[in-house]
């Protein structure tokens, strides 16, 4: 594909942003406040009440139909570079999810994030090495799944592959697995959610701790309770979705001196190469938005100022979500197989439902933040 | 025979690293515009019901100067919240105080009117440039 | 009679196609295709920040570039030297469709499951037939569904920049 520069690149995002923006405004303006009114099976607004669908599914599930059904598998030219665009979407509207924090809140439900997740992080990695060598997999793909199964599923995959000389194709496969689990739960986590009557702290606390892969926690935690202020389950998942992006470094780090131990390779990996590697940036953003709300430069909460701030993160949001939709191809998911569909299966399900278990348990439903 | 170029684009940007700092400075962007949009554009603000509630009492007048902190407004609600795990529901008073401060133009919402979140309107203030309202 | 054989490691379908083109007194010319798509396969992954998405789509690269090298030199040993080997770049099943449309081939040889890039995760078969302009023989690969099931120690190699 000839790269373009300057204007021209500007010019072909224009077609697919377009495309992903108009979809956003169809979905808020007329099909979410139709499916509130809507009766079906004799139920108004059954679509809200019983599927819980609201214009965040909505947003994905659109992306998702444009993929696998309108264009048959793949992003079609025109709407390429527009579509590429959704990862700076969503990177924009997490770090200003920083701003619905101060330092203080931060550090009082960040203690139980780290805790909670440390554990998670480091049980599930010490699970797939066992249960790994078990399914006589190769030790490169050993640590890749370790990594995915064990804090932010692709990402971690994908930053661990060249260290551990993971074979890409099997590294494809781990993805279709993680990110099949991912979707496969972002969909059912807010129907156990609501049929448990979790609290949103207790929701963004499970979900933040259960899903295979953190790119479906914030629309996971938005599918439950789409409002964004403090309090509300994107604000709690966040805080441990953060946690989880901040301690992929390490994770590669540990994981790839397991897989080097013993061998001069070794020798020249350094944790602070890693970090300076792989430490996602976009996360000081996040923190500089936590700073500027905490110094009250950003309005007083309740303010009309802070709800027209939602509002444009919530529009960021669901163009990020749309595109994300987009590039879900099921046919690659459905490809899944092998030793990697095992063993991320186990992990997933344990993890799942074991971070379920310790936040009934150990989380109230309340929290003073 | 044809190779892949060493640096083949990886997204809008070169790298992710470009992407991440492209999102910080579009993030720095959309901030300003909200806070100088509502500072120095907006002239005036309709304050809507912060949530569904019952008017209890109006404590400004038109045309009357409030200064940040004020008490506007107070609204009866039914509070949702967590007690020792279960949920209990009770109705308090809210009392709604301004953000900044400024002059109220116009007050539509009397004492006994049932309000709802973001739809019914409570009243118009016009709010000292460069504060945030 | 023209026919193209799309390249995989498996050296059951090199020799099948060869044996063909050698019974049917055909040209045969081999394609390979470098899998460009790692980009869009990676694409929802918003989470990786900085180099992290960088360094493994440049890992995949020099995969794919190593991957060619090998299969084109087990192609070398096997075929006579008039055989034409081609090479470029793209979505698999797209690139091997572009040269069947090309060129005027009576028969496309490849192997099913057809083991090129992200076609493990796709369904390279399924895409060919629905669009090929000519007759298609699959052959059952030889290679294992890669490396996922043997236990092996050795990190294997990339090529180095």
């Amino acid at each position: 594909m000839e790269e373009k520069h300057g204007m021209a690149k500007v010019i072909a995002i224009i077609p697919g942003l377009a495309f992903m923006v108009f979809t956003l405004y169809l979905l808020r303006t007329y099909v979410e406040p139709w499916m509130t009114t809507a009766v079906v099976f004799g139920q108004k607004g059954w679509f809200v009440q019983v599927l819980h669908l609201n214009y965040i599914l909505l947003a994905i599930i659109a992306g998702m139909l444009y993929r696998n059904l309108l264009w048959a598998g793949k992003i079609p030219g025109w709407a390429e570079e527009g579509f590429r665009t959704t990862r700076l979407f969503i990177k924009s509207g997490v770090m200003m999810l920083g701003s619905l924090y101060t330092i203080q809140s931060l550090a009082k439900v960040g203690g139980v994030a780290i805790a909670l997740i440390m554990s998670f992080v480091f049980g599930t990695i010490l699970f797939v090495m066992y249960y790994g060598r078990v399914q006589k997999m190769d030790r490169s793909l050993i640590g890749v799944m370790a990594a995915a199964c064990g804090v932010c599923g692709v990402s971690a995959a994908i930053a661990t592959t060249p260290a551990v000389r993971a074979k890409p194709a099997d590294v494809a496969l781990a993805i279709a697995t993680v990110l099949g689990f991912g979707i496969a739960s972002m969909f059912i986590s807010p129907f156990i959610g609501h049929m448990l009557h979790l609290s949103d702290y207790q929701f963004g606390a499970w979900v933040g701790t259960g899903i295979l892969n953190s790119g479906q926690v914030l629309a996971t935690c938005l599918a439950y309770n789409p409002t964004i202020a403090p309090g509300t389950a994107v604000a709690y998942g966040e805080i441990w979705n953060v946690v989880r992006v901040i301690s992929i470094p390490f994770v590669v780090f540990f994981i790839t001196m397991w897989y080097w131990r013993a061998e001069a390779e070794a020798e020249h990996i350094t944790l602070v190469g890693i970090i300076k590697d792989k430490f996602p940036v976009f996360i000081i953003g996040f923190f500089a938005m936590t700073a500027l709300s905490s110094l009250g430069m950003l309005g007083a909460e309740g303010s009309s100022t802070i709800q027209l701030m939602r509002t444009v993160m919530s529009w960021i949001f669901g163009l990020g979500l749309v595109g994300q939709g987009a590039y879900i191809d099921i046919r690659e998911l459905k490809a899944a197989g092998g030793a990697p569909l095992k063993v991320g299966l186990a992990a997933g399900l344990i993890k799942y439902a074991l971070a379920l278990v310790v936040v009934l348990l150990f989380v109230s439903k309340e929290t003073n933040f | 025979m044809s190779e892949p170029k060493k640096n083949a684009k990886m997204t809008v940007f070169k790298t992710d690293r470009h992407e991440d700092m492209a999102a910080m400075f579009f993030v720095t962007i959309l901030v300003l515009s909200v806070l100088i949009y509502m500072a120095y554009i907006v002239p005036t603000i309709v304050l809507k019901a912060p949530m569904d509630g019952k008017m209890v009492a109006v404590t400004v007048q038109p045309e009357a100067q409030v200064k940040k902190g004020d008490l506007l407004y107070s609204l009866e609600i039914k509070e949702k919240k967590y007690v020792h795990d279960t949920l209990e529901e009770k109705l308090v008073v809210k009392e709604i105080r301004a953000k900044t401060n400024g002059k109220i133009l116009s007050i539509s919402a009397k004492p006994g009117d049932n309000v709802k979140k973001d739809k019914n309107e409570i009243l118009v203030l016009k709010h000292e440039k460069g504060t945030l309202p | 009679m023209k026919i193209l054989l799309a390249l995989d490691p498996s050296t059951e379908t090199m020799d099948e196609a060869i044996r063909l083109a050698t019974e049917k007194r055909a040209s045969l010319t081999a394609l390979f295709v470098l899998d460009a798509t790692w980009n869009d396969f990676t694409g929802h992954d918003w989470l990786s920040g900085s180099g992290s998405r960088a360094d493994f789509l440049e890992y995949a690269r020099d995969n794919e570039l190593t991957s060619e090298a090998d299969t084109i030199a087990e192609f070398r040993k096997r075929c006579s030297p008039d055989c034409e080997i081609k090479s470029s770049t793209g979505r698999v099943t797209d690139e091997i469709l572009r040269e069947l449309a090309r060129e005027k081939y009576e028969l496309l040889v490849m192997s099913h499951p057809f083991r090129r890039g992200l076609e493990i995760v796709r369904d390279a078969a399924g895409a060919i037939l629905k669009h090929a302009n000519c007759s298609v023989y699959f052959v059952r690969g030889n290679e294992s569904r890669s490396s996922l099931n043997t236990v092996n120690d050795m990190p294997f190699q990339t090529v180095a920049n």
